[in-house]
C-alpha cells in the first residue's frame, strides 16, 4: 500500500470559508474565506494577535471553530452546518510547529517515520520515503542519531522531512523559522522554497515577517484582528497596500494625509504645508493618504524641476544605506539612500518621488 | 578557611555522620543475623506483592490523576490540592479509617450492605488486597506530583504533531505522552516501591489479623518480644535493603542513558473536550478522594463518637466517652502530644536548615565533593524508615552516648529520613533564584556571608516556611522508625494511636486518631496564620 492523498487537480487543495473561531467568549477570527490551489505557497501574514496561528490550528483540526467550512483537498474536513468535524489525524495534513515538536525520545528516523507509521504504510515504502524526506533535507547521514542530539537548525529540517514524508495533501508551517539566529533563517528559508517547487507542495505559511512573504509566497493574506484585510501577489501587496494597516505593516513608513487635484492631464496629490507630489489614477472620491516607501524617496543636494524642498534633521547611518529624516513644512518624510551620498544635519536638500511608486490607500 | 569552605565541609561531615553509620550497621548486622528470611519465604513472597501490588496500583492511579486533571477539569485547582492530601496524613489512620470502613464484621460498609440492604456480599479491607490498596491510596500522591510535573513539562506542540501527522489520541498517548513521561514514572516507582517495602502501619493494622505478615512487621514482632532478636530482626533488615539496592540497579538500567529532559515550550492549553469527558475525569480524582482520604478520616470521626459499631440510624447513640478518655484519662496522650510537638518542630527546622545548606553547596558551592554531598543526602530516600532505625539500634545500643531510648534517637531517626525532602524543596527554590542575584551582591561589595544573609535567604524563606510545615506534619505523624526507638519516656502520638490499637478499645484508637490530626492541623494552620500576618505587616 501506498500512502497517497488524492488531490484534486481541478479542486483547491484548501478551501476555507467564513470561518469563525472563538476563544471562550472573544471571536479570533470572523468570517474568514481562504483558497489555495496545489503547489501554492499562501502566507497568512499579520502581527501577532491577528487570529493567523488560530486559523492555522483550526485547519489542522486542533481548535473546533464556531462557524463556517474547511474542505482540504476537495473533501469537507469541517463544516458547522452539518456537523462535520474529522479529527486532526484524519485530516491528511503535515505540520511544522513553531517549537519544531521533535519528540525526543525518538530517533531521527523515527520522528521522520510517525506519520508514515499512523497511518499504516508498509515497512519498505516508509524506509524508502524516510531516507527520501532526509535526503532532501541534506540529513540522511542523522537518521539514527537520537532527536535530542541535534541543533536548532537540524530540528527544523527534521520537522520539514517529517512533514514531507507522508506525502500530504497540505504542509502547515507555523512560524517555523523564528526561532533560528538571522543567518540561518535566510539559509532555511531558500531551501525551503527551493524543496517546494522542486515537489510542488501545497503549503499554508504562518508568519509575521513581511520579508519571509515576500520572498516564500504565492499569495499573501494579510490577516488584522480575525479578517482578512488584503490578500494578493507579494508584488500586488508589496506595491499597492490597500489600506493603511497594511501598507504600515509592508513597511511604508511614509503615509500623510492629503487631497487630490487635478491638473491638467495628471492628478496630484496635495500635502500640508503645500507640498505637491504627482500620482497615479484613477482619482478616488473619498479622503485619502498618500504612501511610499523611504527607499522610493529621490534626494538631492541641487535643485531639481519638481522637487519639493526640506531640512535635513535626522541622519542614521545602516552601513549600506543611510537613513535621513527631513522637515518638509509641518511633514516629517523618511527616505533612505545609498550611504554614499552623505550629507550633513541641518542642509537644505531637495526630494520627490516617482508617481509609479506613489500609492492611495484610504485614510 | 573561608565562610564558603566551612559550610561545605560541615554540611558533608553531619549529612556523612547521619547516613552512613546506620547504613554500614544493617549491612554488616544483616549478614551477622544469619539468614532468618530464607526460612519464611512465604512473608518475603508477602513483602514483594506488597511493595509490586502498591507501586503498580499509586503508579496507575496517579498517573491517570495527573493525565486527568493537567488539562483542566471543573474544580481543578482544589482537586489537585486534595489529592495531595494523603501526604498529610500518615498511613496508620487511613488503615485504621478503613478497618472501621470494611472490616468483615463490624465494619460500617459491610454493616450497610447486610443489615440495611440485605445484600450477601461482603467488602473484606482486612486482607492482603486490603493492605495492598490502602499502601497504594496512601503513596499515590507522590507519583501523581511527580507525573504532573513531567507531563507539564512536555511541549504540547509535540503531542498536537503526533495527530496532525496521523495518530488518533491512543496512539499519541501510547506512542509519545507515556514515553516521555517514562523517565518521571521510573524515578516515582522506585520511590513508592521503597515506600511499600518499608510500610509497617498498614499491614500491621490490616494485614496481621489476616495471616498477612511482611518483613515490617516481622521485624517488629521479633524486636516486640523478651528477649528481642535483633540479630534476626536485623537480617529482615538487610534484606529490604538489598531489594531497594536492586530496585535502584534496576532504575538506572531501565532509563540507561536515555536523558530527554524535555524541551518544554507551550504550556497545556485548557481542553476543548465535550464536558462530559472533563465531568468523568473529575469523578475519578473525586473518587480517589473519597477512598484515600475522606472516608477514612469519616469513618474515624464517627467511630471516636459512636458507642458501638451500628449502620442503624435509630440504634446509633453518640457519645463524647471516647475523646474523654483519650484526652483526660489516657495517660499517654499528653506525654505523646508534647513530644510529637516537639519532634515536628525540631524535625522540620533542623531538615529545613540543613536542606538549604545542602543545596547550595551542591548548586552554588565550587568543591569537589558537591557529587558525593548530593547522593549521601539522598541516600534516606532509597532506605525504608524501621531498616534506618534498626541501624540506629546497632550503632547507639553500643556507644557509650546516653541516646537511646530518648527523644535524641527519634530525632536522629526522623531528621535522616526527611532530609531528602528538605533538600528537593530547598534545592527547586535555589534553582529558581537566579546566581546572578547573590553575585551583583558580592560585586557590590558584600562578603560571602552578608550576601547569604541579605539576599539569598530571605528569597528562600517562602519555600523554606512551606516545606517546614509539610516536614512538621510528616515527622509528627512518623510510625515505622518510631515504634522500634521509643521508650515509655519518648512515646509520640502515632505510637500511642498504635499502642491503643493493639491493647485497647477500637474506638478510643478512632478518638486519639482525631486527635493527632487536630494537633497537626492545628500547628500547621497557627503557622500559615502567622506567615499571613508576617506577609501583611
Amino acid at each position: 500500500m501506498t500512502v497517497t492523498f488524492p488531490v484534486k487537480a481541478a479542486s483547491a487543495a484548501l478551501h476555507i470559508e467564513a470561518l469563525v473561531v472563538a476563544h471562550g467568549t472573544t471571536r479570533v477570527v470572523h468570517g474568514l474565506d481562504i483558497q489555495a490551489r496545489p503547489g501554492e505557497v499562501v502566507t497568512l501574514l499579520g502581527p501577532s494577535g491577528c487570529g493567523k496561528t488560530t486559523t492555522l490550528r483550526a485547519i489542522a483540526g486542533l481548535e473546533t471553530p464556531l462557524q463556517g467550512r474547511i474542505a482540504i483537498a476537495g473533501n469537507t474536513v469541517f463544516d458547522a452546518a452539518t456537523g462535520i468535524d474529522l479529527p486532526p489525524e484524519r485530516r491528511g495534513l503535515s505540520m511544522v510547529f513553531q517549537s519544531y515538536a521533535i519528540w525526543p525520545h525518538m530517533t531521527v528516523f523515527d520522528n521522520v517515520a510517525f506519520g508514515l507509521r499512523a497511518r499504516g504504510a508498509k515497512r519498505a515504502y516508509i524506509a524508502d520515503a524516510v531516507r527520501h524526506s532526509l535526503e532532501s533535507v541534506g540529513l540522511a547521514q542523522l537518521a539514527d542519531r537520537p532527536a535530542t542530539r541535534l541543533s536548532g537548525g537540524q530540528q527544523q529540517r527534521v520537522a520539514l522531512a517529517r512533514s514531507i514524508a507522508c506525502n500530504p495533501g497540505v504542509i502547515l508551517l507555523d512560524e517555523p523559522l523564528s526561532n533560528l539566529d538571522a543567518q540561518l533563517r535566510l539559509a532555511m528559508r531558500a531551501e525551503f522554497k527551493a524543496l517546494q517547487r522542486q515537489l510542488g507542495l501545497t503549503a499554508i505559511y504562518v508568519t509575521h515577517d513581511q520579508e519571509e512573504a515576500l520572498v516564500l509566497s504565492d499569495r499573501i493574506v494579510v490577516m488584522r484582528d480575525g479578517k482578512v484585510e488584503q490578500s494578493g501577489t507579494p508584488a500586488e501587496i508589496h506595491d499597492a497596500p490597500a489600506s493603511r494597516f497594511v501598507a504600515d505593516f509592508m513597511g511604508v513608513r511614509n503615509l500623510l494625509p492629503c487631497r487630490i487635484a487635478r491638473d491638467g492631464g495628471r492628478l496630484l496629490a496635495l500635502l500640508a504645508g503645500g507640498v505637491e507630489l504627482p500620482v497615479r489614477g484613477p482619482a478616488p472620491d473619498t479622503p485619502v493618504c498618500i504612501g511610499f516607501r523611504p527607499s522610493a524617496v529621490v534626494l538631492s543636494r541641487d535643485p531639481v524641476p519638481g522637487a519639493c524642498t526640506a531640512t535635513l534633521t535626522g541622519a542614521t547611518y545602516l552601513g549600506d544605506t543611510m537613513q535621513y529624516e527631513l522637515a518638509a513644512g509641518p511633514l516629517t518624510i523618511h527616505a533612505r539612500v545609498q550611504a554614499r551620498f552623505a550629507m550633513a544635519e541641518g542642509a537644505a536638500v531637495y526630494w520627490s518621488v516617482p508617481p509609479e511608486a506613489c500609492f492611495l490607500v484610504p485614510a | 578557611m573561608r565562610a564558603e569552605n566551612v559550610l561545605g565541609v560541615g554540611t558533608t561531615a553531619v549529612v556523612a555522620l547521619l547516613v552512613l553509620p546506620p547504613l554500614a550497621a544493617v549491612a554488616a548486622g544483616g549478614t551477622a543475623g544469619g539468614f532468618a528470611p530464607l526460612h519464611h519465604l512465604d512473608i518475603v513472597g508477602n513483602t514483594l506483592l506488597l511493595a509490586f501490588g502498591a507501586t503498580a496500583g499509586a503508579l496507575l492511579i496517579g498517573g491517570g490523576l495527573a493525565l486527568a486533571l493537567v488539562r483542566g477539569v471543573p474544580g481543578g485547582a482544589m482537586l489537585e490540592r486534595l489529592v495531595v492530601m494523603p501526604l498529610y496524613l500518615t498511613p496508620l489512620l487511613t488503615a485504621i479509617g478503613w478497618s472501621w470502613l470494611a472490616s468483615p464484621h463490624s465494619g460500617l460498609i459491610n454493616l450497610l450492605l447486610r443489615d440495611t440492604f440485605g445484600l450477601p456480599l461482603t467488602v473484606n479491607i482486612v486482607s492482603p488486597g486490603g493492605v495492598v490498596l490502602v499502601t497504594a491510596l496512601a503513596a499515590t500522591p507522590l507519583p501523581f506530583l511527580l507525573i504532573s510535573d513531567a507531563l507539564r513539562g512536555i511541549d504540547v506542540a509535540m503531542l498536537e504533531a503526533a495527530r496532525v501527522h496521523g495518530a488518533a489520541p491512543l496512539l499519541v498517548l501510547r506512542r509519545v505522552t507515556l514515553p516521555l513521561l517514562l523517565p518521571a514514572a521510573l524515578a516515582a516507582a522506585l520511590l513508592v516501591m521503597v515506600q511499600a517495602l518499608g510500610m509497617f502501619s498498614v499491614p500491621a493494622v490490616l494485614g496481621l489479623p489476616a495471616g498477612f505478615p511482611v518483613a515490617t512487621t516481622q521485624i517488629y514482632q521479633l524486636l516486640d518480644n523478651y528477649p528481642p532478636r535483633i540479630g534476626e530482626a536485623t537480617a529482615w533488615g538487610g534484606l529490604l535493603l538489598g531489594i531497594a539496592a536492586l530496585l535502584l540497579l534496576a532504575q538506572s538500567a531501565l532509563l540507561g542513558t536515555r536523558s530527554f529532559a524535555t524541551i518544554t515550550g507551550k504550556a497545556f492549553r485548557p481542553s476543548t473536550k465535550p464536558p462530559r469527558a472533563k465531568v468523568l475525569r473529575a469523578g475519578f480524582a473525586w473518587l480517589y478522594v473519597a477512598l484515600a482520604t475522606v472516608l477514612p478520616i469519616a469513618a474515624l470521626l464517627w467511630a471516636a463518637s459512636v458507642a458501638f459499631a451500628t449502620a442503624d440510624v435509630r440504634l446509633m447513640r453518640f457519645t463524647a466517652q471516647h475523646f474523654a478518655y483519650v484526652l483526660f484519662a489516657y495517660p499517654k496522650t499528653w506525654i505523646a502530644v508534647g513530644n510529637s510537638v516537639l519532634l515536628g518542630a525540631l524535625t522540620a527546622t533542623l531538615v529545613s536548615l540543613i536542606g538549604v545548606a545542602v543545596a547550595w553547596v551542591v548548586l552554588r558551592g565550587r568543591g569537589r565533593g558537591r557529587p558525593v554531598l548530593d547522593h549521601l543526602s539522598m541516600l534516606p530516600l532509597s532506605m525504608p524508615a524501621m531498616v534506618f532505625a534498626l541501624g540506629l539500634l546497632w550503632v547507639y545500643v553500643r556507644l557509650p552516648l546516653p541516646i537511646y531510648g530518648t527523644l535524641g534517637i527519634l530525632l536522629i531517626a526522623y531528621v535522616t529520613h526527611y532530609l531528602p525532602f528538605g533538600v528537593r524543596a530547598a534545592s527547586a527554590a535555589l534553582r529558581q533564584l537566579h546566581p546572578e542575584l547573590d553575585e551583583v551582591a558580592r560585586v557590590s561589595g558584600a562578603t560571602w556571608l552578608h550576601a547569604m544573609r541579605r539576599i539569598s535567604l530571605p528569597l528562600l524563606r517562602p519555600t523554606v516556611i512551606a516545606a517546614w510545615a509539610l516536614l512538621f506534619v510528616m515527622a509528627m505523624q512518623e510510625v515505622s522508625s518510631s515504634i522500634l526507638l521509643y521508650s515509655s519516656r519518648s512515646v509520640v502520638l502515632s505510637v500511642a494511636v498504635f499502642d491503643l490499637w493493639e491493647n485497647g478499645n477500637p474506638s478510643d484508637v478512632a478518638a486519639l486518631g482525631f486527635v493527632q490530626l487536630a494537633v497537626g492541623v492545628v500547628v500547621v494552620g497557627l503557622l500559615l496564620r502567622a506567615r499571613r500576618d508576617a506577609a501583611l505587616a
